[in-house]
């Protein structure tokens, strides 16, 4: 297993909730704290918290310090694992066909 | 869509022999144990890895009007999401298929919240050769 794979995996699970998404949508729209963000979900601060906590360990939010608050961005550096499983499991593909090519050429020329 | 690997290739070969080749041993995987029917045990393993999942569906070549094939099927290590893998067979001429390939994994959720991925508009992987052939 490679570190971007299970980067990826842990994204995936952060995304599950659709509270998260909305909340992760709201922070790529502008940085926010829990507050301000609890004030615009009809769940309570508390469980914003815990939610912005799961986004920020799946490496999606970064937090900065905002007077007595933290505030939240969006840090685009795990999605770069998308491109990275592109480019790995495109490498297969090329293999497998490259290999397959090769097969039936030959095959068919003998 | 980032999250989505696309190829095509133009083999000198019928439908029923590329079949053949791809669903056997030894080019999806080291070991290929794959059950042709909807449901059916999708069991792999490559340099000691093992990968597993499930068949969706099949189409064999020959069972098919036009004569071309499809095999859809998921296909994961454990703990991590599965991807899709999707085999299309399309007769060219007599002796001829185009085989297309999609593997996709469930990253929609991401273009779901609208973040932009990084390196979209880069170059497509891959040689040119296989997109040219």
């Amino acid at each position: 297993m490679t570190i971007s794979e299970s980067g990826a995996s842990a994204v995936f699970g952060a995304l599950a909730d659709p509270t998260r998404r909305r909340l992760l949508s709201a922070i790529a729209e502008q940085p926010a704290t829990a507050t301000e963000l609890a004030g615009d979900l009809p769940i309570s601060r508390q469980a914003v918290v815990k939610h912005l906590s799961a986004l920020a360990d799946a490496g999606l939010l970064e937090r900065e310090r905002a007077g007595r608050e933290v505030r939240y961005r969006v840090t685009p550096a795990p999605l770069s694992d998308a491109v990275s499983w592109i480019a790995e499991v495109g490498a297969q593909w090329d293999a497998r066909l490259a290999s397959l090519a090769r097969t039936l050429d030959a095959g068919n020329r003998s | 869509m980032v999250d989505r690997i696309e190829r095509e290739l133009l083999l000198p070969a019928p439908p029923e022999e590329v079949w053949e080749v791809v669903t056997g041993p030894g080019w999806l995987a080291d070991e290929v144990a794959l059950e042709l029917f909807p449901g059916g045990d999708a069991r792999f393993s490559s340099n000691g890895e093992p990968k597993s999942g499930w068949v969706e569906e099949v189409l064999a070549p020959g069972t098919t009007e036009g004569g071309g094939g499809r095999l859809a099927f998921w296909w994961g290590t454990d703990g991590d999401p599965a991807t899709r893998v999707e085999l299309t067979l399309k007769p060219d001429g007599d002796a001829a298929t185009r085989l297309r390939v999609v593997e996709a994994r469930p990253l929609e959720l991401l273009d779901l919240v609208g973040i932009p991925l990084p390196g979209t508009s880069g170059p497509s992987y891959g040689p040119a050769m296989l997109m040219a052939a």
